[in-house]
C-alpha cells in the first residue's frame, strides 16, 4: 500500500522514526543528485542531503499538511545549496572533484566493471560529463537552480515556483534564459558544436 | 506577411522552454504546434532546446552512498533524545509550579476563616492608608528615605512669580 509523503510526514511529527525513514529512503538519492549538480561536490553534497532531512526532522512539529511535502523539502535543500554557493564564492573554494578530475586513474574506475566500453570512449565520456557539470556551475545561482529542478529533478513550474518564491512567469523566463546560456557555455567548452540553432 | 510570421516567432521563442517541459495549457500547445508545423527556424530552435536537454542528461546521475540512511537516522535519534531530555526538564518544572499552585489551593481556600481576616484586614490596611496619608501633616511611614530637610520643601512652596501689568501705549478713544 503506498503512504502519501504528507501521510509519512503526519507520523513522523508523532514521533514514529520508521516513517522518517521511509521519508529519506524515498527521497535521498534525488536530493543528492540535485545538491550535486549545482555545486558539482560529491562530498560536500551528501553532507547537506543530510543537514536537510535532520532540519526535516527538527521542523517535523512546525510541518502543516497545507504545503506539500516535496516543495517543502526542495525547499529547505535549495535554502542549503544557495548558502553553499554563497560560501564558496565568497570564499574563492576550489571543488575536490576539478582538481581530482585530471589526474584521476579512469582506467580502474567503477566503469571498467562493463568490459564492454572501451577505455577511449570511456575517457571521453567522462570529460564529457564533468565539462557538463562545470557548465551547470557557470550559470547564474538562480538559473543555475531553476534548470537542475525541471532537467534533473523533473518538477513542474508551480513546484519550482514555489521552492524559489517567485511567480510562474519568472520562472519561465528564469528556464528559458538558463537554457540560452547553457548552450552558449557548452559551445565555448567545446561540447556544443551539434546545438547549432541559436535558442532564441 | 513576413513581417507577422516573425512578430508571431518573436512572441513564441520564450515559450518555446514551457513548450518542451509541456508546461503549458492543451489549448496554447496546440497553436504553439501548429506554428512549429509551419515555421522552420522556431522548429530548429527548438530542436537545440532537445539537444542541449539531451546533453544535460546524458551526465549519470550520482547514488546515496550506502552508510548514508544509517547516519541520518543515528543523528536524528540523538536529536530526539536530546529533545526528550529538554522536555523532561521544562515537564519537571512544570510539574513542580503545578503541584505548588494545587498545594496553594488546597491551603488556601476562599472559605478559611485565617485567609478571609488576612485578606480583609489587607484591604482595610490599604485604602486607610491611601485616604488617611494626605491629611495627616507629619505621615511618614519610612523616615529613613527623606534626605532633605522639610524646611526646605515650605519654602519651595512659598516662591511664586509676580507679574506686573504694562500700561497700553495707545488708548483707543470712542468719538
Amino acid at each position: 500500500m503506498f503512504v502519501s509523503d504528507e501521510d509519512l510526514m503526519m507520523d513522523c511529527k508523532k514521533g514514529d522514526m520508521s516513517a522518517f525513514e521511509l521519508l529519506v529512503r524515498r527521497y535521498q538519492d534525488a536530493i543528492i543528485n540535485y545538491i550535486h549538480f549545482s555545486i558539482n561536490d560529491y562530498h560536500r553534497a551528501e553532507d547537506l542531503a543530510q543537514e536537510t532531512f535532520l532540519r526535516v526532522f527538527k521542523n517535523a512539529s512546525r510541518y502543516e499538511v497545507k504545503a506539500s511535502f516535496k516543495t517543502w523539502l526542495y525547499t529547505i535543500a535549495t535554502n542549503l545549496t544557495r548558502n553553499e554557493i554563497r560560501n564558496r564564492a565568497r570564499r574563492n573554494t576550489y571543488f575536490l572533484e576539478d582538481l581530482v578530475d585530471e589526474n584521476e586513474d579512469v582506467y580502474h574506475s567503477v566503469y571498467m566493471i562493463d568490459e564492454s566500453l572501451q577505455p577511449d570512449l570511456l575517457l571521453e565520456r567522462k570529460e564529457r560529463q564533468q565539462i557538463i557539470k562545470k557548465a551547470i556551475k557557470m550559470l547564474p545561482e538562480n538559473q543555475c537552480i531553476a534548470l537542475t529542478l525541471v532537467t534533473y529533478q523533473e518538477l513542474s513550474y508551480e513546484e519550482i515556483a514555489e521552492i524559489l518564491n517567485c511567480s510562474l512567469g519568472a520562472v519561465k523566463s528564469l528556464i528559458h534564459r538558463a537554457r540560452q546560456n547553457i548552450k552558449d557555455i557548452l559551445i565555448k567548452l567545446g561540447i556544443g558544436d551539434t546545438i547549432n540553432e541559436k535558442i532564441y | 506577411m513576413k513581417k507577422s510570421i516573425s512578430t508571431e516567432c518573436d512572441n513564441i521563442a520564450p515559450q518555446l522552454s514551457a513548450y518542451f517541459d509541456r508546461q503549458m495549457p492543451v489549448w496554447k500547445r496546440h497553436l504553439m504546434k501548429r506554428h512549429l508545423n509551419q515555421c522552420a527556424m522556431c522548429k530548429s530552435r527548438l530542436q537545440s532546446i532537445q539537444q542541449a536537454d539531451k546533453l544535460l542528461k546524458s551526465v549519470e546521475p550520482v547514488k546515496a552512498s550506502d552508510t548514508f540512511l544509517s547516519e541520518v537516522l543515528h543523528q536524528a535519534a540523538n536529536i530526539k533524545k536530546t529533545k526528550k531530555i529538554r522536555e523532561s526538564n521544562i515537564n519537571r518544572i512544570g510539574s513542580r509550579i503545578e503541584n505548588m499552585q494545587l498545594w496553594l489551593r488546597g491551603k488556601v481556600r476562599a472559605y478559611n476563616p485565617i485567609f478571609m481576616f488576612g485578606f480583609i484586614f489587607a484591604v482595610f490596611v490599604m485604602v486607610g492608608a491611601t485616604l488617611y496619608s494626605a491629611s495627616i501633616k507629619d505621615f511618614n511611614p519610612f523616615p529613613q528615605f527623606v534626605t532633605k530637610s522639610t524646611e526646605t520643601e515650605h519654602h519651595k512652596l512659598i516662591t511664586f512669580e509676580v507679574i506686573q501689568q504694562q500700561e497700553p501705549k495707545r488708548i483707543l478713544k470712542s468719538r
